[in-house]
């Protein structure tokens, strides 16, 4: 629900802060004197990637630069293949909420064929659900992501992911590869329908890979002599289960804790499963056999973090949790001793800044950068069964592509480019240093002067909140503090102003915990309008500036 | 001062529990021999055996008896001390992560094996109160609930290793007040579960058994050749089909004599025996007839009146069974009650005069033989798993303490160990609590500031460490 949510404001972010910050063309191109890191092969330290109709023409030390060819000058720049995000939920719109109790299966406006309630229906694809439009994937793809798994986490089937591109006219040219997987997780199913309860979830999982095995078997006896036989039902949530007992199809399980994995496991073992794990942060200690049933994993690289604030009459947090959060980043370099199949996905991360925060941990912690960088492109390649499409820098192969400004795990490294499909994708310039030149700065425009005292009103879901927004300008950059009765004088972090308005984070202290909140303002005179993002859901707020 | 006494109380628990984490694995000693040396043995069989030494090969008591020699075996001088039988809990919800699956009255699908928690600490208390088995049941919400799991507290080995060898499967039956009014918490469009009432209970037990036997006959139709197509598995049909056939135990949750009694009638007519009546407040009441069917009683010793139904029973009531020869067990159904299950044990003694070896059976043999582990556990004799108990004193004077708990063998709990981790697990959780990710967000991501925080943090009186914390910080 929260991720529905989230979805949402996500969507709606995209559209109001990035509608204009990527300008895109296809064409040929030649990004010259540039490192390439190959990732299928070793590292050309001075090359040129030549790109025409979407796909990679050449790449080499001694590349011909075509005389049509559109030239980068790679020069400071590294190319690296575009990075995928092993699973995500781009591209798929929010579902409305669905009525408050009640088997949805008995609903009127229930179109599905299903006699399984929704959560239970493998049939599901997300293909089918995917909207149209490049604008909803900026914040990913200007930070170097060209490709994604999609599915969505609902249900206990969640149904059968995508793997797309970010960029396309339309949802249809956006896809790779689909379906891909079923993807699984272990939850109960609401309105007090069965199942309420872990166990009735593996019960119910287990009785429809039985149901599916002995529907196939029936549809096979009716399809070679149909004569004396009762016709089958249609039965499409068994038969989507078909090429997954049969282990044709992928299915991948969302767990984290050691014990869910290994229930996923043994859930492979009994059915003879293609299982996959995603999110894995307690993998390491199940390697021997992750690697011996040949699961490979989903990785997620959003660390946990504590989100407790300090009280000195609070228990202290349970042992497990502090080692866990110490274990974590120690992860990937474990399951790659271990031989374990891995790639990296985003989790639930906004800020892509720290996804490639923790892959320098997982770095810090053993895991070499080549394997790092493996992670986040040929190996997910490899798992997608998208491997000679995409995920390496080579001939023939799609022109996704990344090119950064150092290199890619280093903090201070900036994406300049990012091509997806041949597609050309130009990093937004930094507000802060506005062009000069009548080329972008027209489409960038100059930062909204939104500096002084703003008298905001705050609306969760039933609530009303009064705050004071004190802000100070320079260029695109803003400082200042937010207040309110609820929690007092904060400073407030990563703010910017844009030409629309301005956006910043603030960690706020309220019952016991702190969270980080995220502002999206649009000013207009001294008024302003805007979406506030917080880990229980987006609000909305409103106010005006104090002359 | 008293304050102070409750607070280091409280830590040295939660201590316990945290030191429970690092303990176990560390002694684990598979292959190596333990000897016990001079020990009180109370063997649960064949009485009580002074200054007596137990031999431990392989996970198995290969030896009972005086003066034995053993060249490479752990030695454990239990002068003075006790050594028991490991207890078993017959009634047990701890390590699990779901108890109850509301949704039908009849959930003999749901499998609680499917949702063990390894590293519930609850699994470390209980050995440090010398439980070595138990037997993990599904709630009471459904007239025919989920399968139980049998297994032994190896605490910090991988799930499989929990699982007892060769226990008997079986499923928990529920019968009284919890079942009718479970799901009583209606959702708006939804009809509230059947049944609602105690007769309702009685129907939907019936019912299920009659279409366990068509399901039976269905497949033995279509191995016969009878029928050309494959009948579908059903997965809630499937265990109560090993219940007729006695391949499955049931376990009756009950209070009232009347519908314990009841369900013994319906297995009588179905042909199947009820393994265990769980609670059975009022079992004295049919002791006879329960003797007679061989079924066993698992209770608590003297726990009652927290709801209607749990008023008539006396403390003699495990007494009053055993005279009339039946096995009796004394159970916790808690986390917490896991802790001192002898004790228990202790006040069948009191109430009515349970000889001392048959009290202590109530928490092993018993329970062993009521889950069909007895040829394996419950009591000291050679042969049987190596799962002991050595005391301080005798186990049922309050005084006493364990000293070790081993499982197969292997020790699991020993109380010296334990101490002895608690400023390793200290400056564990000092060293973890700096790190970037364990930081409050306000500290977090600042690795210069965090630092010099933590330097000023050191000077104020409030953030020095409680010295009555004990391991807990």
């Amino acid at each position: 629900m929260n991720r529905e949510i989230s979805r949402a404001l996500l969507a709606l972010m995209c559209v109001l802060t990035f509608s204009i910050a990527a300008s895109a063309q296809v064409g040929s191109y030649a990004i010259t004197n540039a490192k390439i890191v190959t990732v299928s092969g070793s590292v050309i330290e001075k090359g040129t990637v030549v790109i025409r109709n979407g796909l990679i023409e050449s790449v080499g030390s001694s590349v011909r630069v075509p005389a049509d060819a559109k030239v980068l000058d790679g020069e400071g720049m590294t190319v690296y293949p575009g990075l995928i995000d092993a699973n995500s939920s781009l591209g798929i719109p929010p579902t409305p909420p669905r009525q408050q109790g009640g088997a949805s299966s008995q609903n009127n406006d229930d179109a599905s064929l299903s006699k399984y309630p929704e959560g239970l229906r493998p049939e599901e694809m997300v293909a089918s659900k995917l909207k149209a439009g490049e604008a909803q994937f900026s914040n990913q793809r200007n930070a170097g992501f060209t490709t994604v798994l999609t599915i969505e986490d609902n249900g206990i089937f969640n149904g059968q992911s995508a793997v797309i591109n970010l960029a396309g006219d339309s949802a249809a040219s956006m896809i790779l590869r689909s379906p891909w997987a079923q993807h699984v997780s272990f939850r109960t199913l609401r309105g007090g329908e069965f199942p309420t309860s872990l166990m009735g979830t593996f019960a119910a999982l287990r009785q429809m890979f039985l149901d599916a095995k002995r529907h196939e078997k029936i549809l096979r006896m009716y399809e070679e002599d149909p004569r004396g036989m009762k016709r089958p039902d249609e039965n499409v949530s068994l038969e989507a289960l078909i090429p997954i007992i049969n282990g044709e199809q992928a299915i991948v399980f969302n767990v984290n804790s050691e014990r869910e994995i290994v229930r996923a496991l043994d859930l492979a073992k009994e059915f003879g499963l293609k299982a996959y794990i995603s999110g894995g942060q307690e993998a390491w200690k199940v390697a021997g056999r992750l690697k011996d049933q040949d699961v490979p994993v989903l990785l997620s690289l959003d660390f946990p973090k504590r989100t407790l604030t300090e009280h000195k009459e609070a228990e202290p947090e349970p042992l497990d949790t502090l080692r866990l959060r110490a274990n974590v980043p120690k992860n990937p370099s474990k399951l790659k001793a271990a031989g374990v199949k891995f790639a990296f996905h985003t989790g639930e991360l906004k800020n892509m800044k720290e996804y490639f925060a923790n892959a320098r941990q997982a770095v810090e912690n053993g895991l070499s950068e080549s394997d790092a960088i493996r992670a986040m492109t040929l190996s997910a390649a490899e798992i997608f069964g998208v491997e000679k499409q995409t995920g390496s820098v080579e001939e023939g192969k799609i022109a996704n592509l990344v090119v950064v400004k150092g290199d890619l795990l280093d903090e201070k490294s900036t994406v300049s480019h990012v091509f997806v499909d041949g597609k050309e994708f130009e990093m937004p310039k930094k507000p802060e240093r506005p062009a000069s030149g009548p080329g972008g700065a027209a489409a960038i425009g100059t930062p909204a002067n939104v500096a002084g005292t703003w008298n905001l009103t705050i609306e969760p879901p039933g609530q009303t909140i009064g705050a004071t927004l004190v802000l100070t300008q320079q260029g695109g950059i803003i400082e200042g503090t937010l207040s309110s009765d609820v929690f007092p004088s904060t400073p407030i972090r990563d703010g910017k102003a844009t030409p629309q308005g301005f956006t910043f984070l603030v960690t706020v202290s309220a019952g016991g915990t702190e969270l980080d909140v995220s502002f999206d303002g649009r000013v207009t005179g001294n008024q302003v309008e805007g979406t506030v993002d917080t880990p229980q859901g987006p609000a909305v707020f409103s106010g005006t500036r104090t002359p | 001062m008293r304050k102070e006494i409750t607070r280091r109380l409280r830590f040295a628990s939660v201590g316990l529990a945290l030191a429970a984490l690092l303990v176990t694995g560390v002694f684990a000693q598979n292959g190596t021999d333990v000897l016990i040396k001079n020990a009180t043995v109370l063997t649960a069989a064949k009485g009580k055996l002074e200054n007596t030494d137990i031999l431990i090969k392989d996970g198995k008591i290969s030896k009972i008896g005086k003066n034995i020699r053993a060249a490479d075996a752990k030695v454990f001088d239990a002068t003075g001390k006790f050594v028991s039988p490991g207890i078993i809990d017959c009634h047990s919800h701890a390590m699990l992560d779901a108890i109850n699956e509301f949704s039908y009255a009849v959930t003999s699908m749901a499998r609680i094996r499917d949702v063990l928690d390894t590293t519930d600490v609850t699994i470390y208390r209980a050995l440090a109160g010398g439980v070595t088995s138990a037997n993990l049941l599904h709630g009471s919400a459904n007239p025919i609930g989920g399968q139980n799991t049998v297994v032994k507290f190896k605490y910090g080995r991988p799930m499989e290793e929990f699982l007892f060898p060769g226990a008997l499967p079986g499923i928990k039956f529920a019968l009284g007040e919890n079942v009718k009014r479970a799901n009583s918490n209606v959702q708006p469009g939804q009809s509230r579960r059947y049944p609602a009432t105690r007769m309702g209970t009685m129907e939907v037990i019936r019912d299920a058994f009659i279409r366990a036997k068509d399901y039976k006959q269905k497949w033995e139709d279509f191995r016969a050749g009878k029928t050309k197509i494959e009948p579908r598995r059903d997965l809630e049909l499937e265990p109560l089909v090993e219940v007729l056939e006695g391949k499955r135990l049931v376990h009756a949750h009950g209070y009232r004599s009347d519908e314990h009694l009841n369900l013994m009638l319906i297995a009588d007519e179905f042909g199947f025996k009820v393994a265990t009546l769980q609670h059975g407040l009022e079992a004295y009441k049919i002791a006879p007839e329960i003797a007679q069917r061989g079924t066993g009683v698992s209770i608590f010793v003297d726990y009652w009146g927290y709801k209607l139904e749990a008023y008539d029973t006396i403390p003699y009531n495990a007494y009053i069974l055993w005279k009339n020869g039946v096995v009796v067990s004394l159970n916790s159904d808690s986390g917490e009650r896991i802790r001192r299950l002898n004790l228990d044990a202790a006040k069948t003694m009191k109430y009515g005069g349970v000889p001392e070896e048959e009290a202590l059976k109530m928490i092993t043999l018993n329970p062993a033989k009521q889950l069909g582990i007895d040829k394996r556990t419950g009591s000291i004799e050679v042969g049987k798993d190596a799962d002991v108990v050595i005391w301080s004193g005798h186990p049922f004077s309050p005084y006493s303490h364990v000293e070790t708990t081993m499982v197969d063998g292997e020790v699991f709990f020993d109380r010296k160990q334990d101490i002895a981790k608690r400023s390793e697990l200290k400056a564990e959780r000092e060293s973890l609590e700096k790190l970037d990710a364990n930081l409050p967000p306000s500290k977090r991501g600042k690795k210069d500031a965090a630092k010099k925080e933590d330097e000023d943090e050191e000077k104020t009186p409030d953030a020095d460490p409680d010295p009555t914390e004990g391991g807990n910080r």
